[in-house]
């Protein structure tokens, strides 16, 4: 479990947190080699959550656009609707190993707060999740549904008011209940060891791919697209493929576009610094004062990002680039109407770019793209938008 | 002025209790920050955190996460800091406060030389773990400034061992599960409860019987200046307590009461 990738990731953490980042580490260790917890980890997944999740060839879109086939990895088939599920279950198993009796998350498009709300459910821990106010206000269906699986949701005013202040007050909140509450951290960030631990648990989403394209046509895909924001199913994606010959492609959100908006390409437009545990690119100014971030993504509108992302941009492994809202939407659309499938306003940005790449491709070349969840929550942000001419 | 970490080990060796007092630099105007600054010195302060703001910081409680939210707002830079830190290091020793990324966009080695420059003492920063501190301890020969480190009620023991090995200057003992000002809220990220401290200091000056260990985290009270002491720690360092006078407008002379009424 490595807690460096490169000059990247560590554990810069108030010192009270550190004997519970150990505690975690120790943890997870012994659970990765025990045949029971992984036996109870694949049950579940299976029989609540839905996994496996088809690869699904998305022919209608192929035709439309003309060029390589685009196959979809249907995260937003797993229950709870997001890949989010995945990482919040297997942490959820975690929490009660160590004796846990409390969850506390931090939630920026709402997936990962649902999804920390089913598992404390399921699992009968009290559960509170920490939410911007600007995203409990336009992610309301899933501040609803949070309610409704028995969590309590907590407003975070300051700052943006989004995902990074989220994050801030979750760490707060476990600074000073680390001993009887579990911080079930929902993206591949923070300090060392939560971003190995989340990257393990998402790798299911690549080891699924690999699999079923060896099933569906007996080799690879030639190119792997995924949203970033933390990187979460990004890295999950890309893990179990980093060795492979597979061309791998993040994607983050470029906001609205104009002039010097950075919206929230922190790989593509950031530096390096320190950041909620972990030394990553960040979008920060001259002195490090970190920026307020744009998108019409709320999972995706982060200053920051995994520090294995910056460690696979800095290797050249991993390319990254970024889409704005705009082209994001047009893609959300162009799915709606193509397949029959409304996806979450986050991989409509993976969704875009793997359409411009597949122009350029022969037909005989394979993307696959990380659906990692469905739109529901996103009607409301979509219907203020014009739809595409 | 002098050095704090001298200042601080000289008031241990003839058993003179400190006090330190934390403000967030460029929260109020320069003028009234100082004569803040005369008041504390008069009511027998022993030094000074100058707290500089960063957008995120994740061990502070409401009282100086807004004091850093106003100071940022008014476009408060390190270059402020150091004016500020060059008047105030004239009035009392001072120490600074801020988190890590500031000082590593800054670079450490020309963050500690301006700080040295301008009459800082040592610098604290709370996301900074021991394992990180060696580029800054081997700036320490040549600038002079602390890197002081922070140990909590959930340090073990072999932990503490290792920070009182390393920490500069003095040892910041965090009292309390929980962010600075914690013990009053209401919501689950400021309530947090103070840990038992007599073991921890103990075993601290056991180790390195001439290093200060300063208690800090939710000090409001005479009652917890002195339960602090007869833990047996050095003295006490008070934050947000002061910080909430200051930022709601409190004048020089009032907070200068405050903080004589703590040392009793
Ligand atoms: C559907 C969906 N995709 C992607 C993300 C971005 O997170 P990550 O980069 O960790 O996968 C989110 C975050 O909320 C999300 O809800």
């Amino acid at each position: 479990m490595p807690e460096w990738y490169g000059s990247f990731g560590g554990a810069y953490v108030p010192e009270t947190l550190v004997p519970a980042l150990k505690a975690l580490e120790e943890a997870w260790r012994t659970a990765r080699r025990d045949p029971g917890f992984k036996a109870e980890l694949a049950r579940l997944s299976r029989e609540w959550g839905g996994r496996p999740t088809p690869l699904y060839f998305a022919e209608n879109l192929t035709r439309e656009i003309g060029g390589a086939q685009i196959y979809l990895k249907r995260e937003d088939l797993v229950h709870g609707g997001a890949h989010k599920f995945n990482n919040a279950l297997g942490q959820g198993l975690l929490a009660k190993r160590l004796g846990k009796t409390r969850l506390i998350a931090e939630t920026g498009a709402g997936q990962h707060g649902v999804a920390t709300a089913m598992v404390g459910a399921k699992l009968a821990l009290r559960t509170e999740v920490y939410m911007g106010s600007v995203d409990m206000e336009r992610q309301k269906p899933n501040v609803l549904r949070m309610r409704l699986l028995g969590a309590t949701v907590r407003p975070v005013d300051h700052g943006a008011k989004t995902l990074k202040e989220a994050i801030n007050e979750a760490f707060r909140d476990w600074i000073t209940n680390v001993q009887t509450t579990y911080y079930l951290i929902g993206s591949a960030v923070g300090p060392h060891p939560f971003p190995s631990i989340v990257s393990d648990f998402q790798s299911v989403i690549g080891k699924e791919i690999l699999r079923q394209s060896k099933q569906a046509w007996g080799g690879h895909p030639d190119l792997v697209v995924a949203c970033v924001g933390g990187g979460s199913n990004a890295i999950g994606t890309f893990q179990p493929m980093l060795r492979t010959p597979v061309k791998l492609l993040g994607v983050e959100a470029g906001g609205s576009g104009s002039g010097l908006a950075v919206g929230s390409a922190s790989l593509t437009k950031g530096r390096p610094g320190v950041l909620q545990g972990m030394r990553t690119y960040l979008l920060q100014d001259a002195e490090g004062q970190v920026l307020e971030t744009e998108s019409i993504a709320a999972g995706l509108d982060y200053a920051g990002v995994g520090p294995e992302h910056a460690f696979l941009k800095e290797s050249g492994r991993v390319e990254y680039t970024s889409v704005t809202d705009r082209e994001a939407l047009d893609a959300f659309h162009r799915l709606c109407r193509t397949e029959g499938i409304i996806p979450a306003l986050e991989p409509s940005h993976a969704l875009a770019e793997a359409m411009r790449r597949a122009r350029d491709l022969p037909k005989t070349a394979r993307i696959v793209v990380t659906l990692s969840g469905r739109g529901d929550k996103d009607l409301e942000v979509v219907a203020q938008h014009a739809p595409p001419g | 002025m002098p050095h704090l970490g001298e200042t601080l080990a000289a008031r241990r060796r003839s058993k003179q209790p400190s006090l330190l007092v934390y403000m967030m630099a460029g929260s109020v105007p320069e003028e009234r920050f100082l004569s803040t600054v005369d008041a504390l010195k008069t009511a027998g302060v022993t030094g000074l955190e100058l707290g500089f703001p960063f957008s995120d910081p994740m061990a502070e409680g409401p009282v100086i996460q807004q004091a850093a939210t106003d100071a940022l707002r008014q476009g408060f830079h390190w270059p402020d800091l150091l004016r500020l830190l060059r008047a105030s290091s004239q009035r009392l020793p001072c120490a600074v406060m801020t988190y890590l990324n500031p000082v590593l966009q800054r670079g450490e080695a020309r963050a500690l030389e301006e700080l040295h420059e301008a009459g800082g003492s040592a610098l604290i920063l709370p996301d900074l773990p021991v394992e990180a501190a060696r580029p800054f301890r081997a700036l320490r020969r040549k600038e002079k400034v602390d890197t002081v480190l922070l140990a909590s009620p959930a340090t073990t023991p072999d932990r503490l061992a290792l920070l009182v090995r390393r920490t500069e200057g003095f040892l910041y003992l965090v009292s309390r599960y929980g962010t600075t000002g914690a013990g009053e809220g209401t919501t689950p990220s400021t309530q947090g409860k103070e840990g038992e401290l007599g073991p921890l200091v103990a075993r601290a000056h056991e180790l390195r019987p001439d290093l200060p260990v300063l208690v800090g985290f939710g000090v409001r009270s005479r009652e917890d200046v002195e339960r602090h002491r007869s833990s047996g720690a050095d003295g006490v360092i008070v934050g947000s307590a002061v910080q909430t006078r200051l930022s709601t407008g409190r004048s020089p002379e009032e907070i200068g009461s405050f903080v004589a009424s703590l040392l009793g």
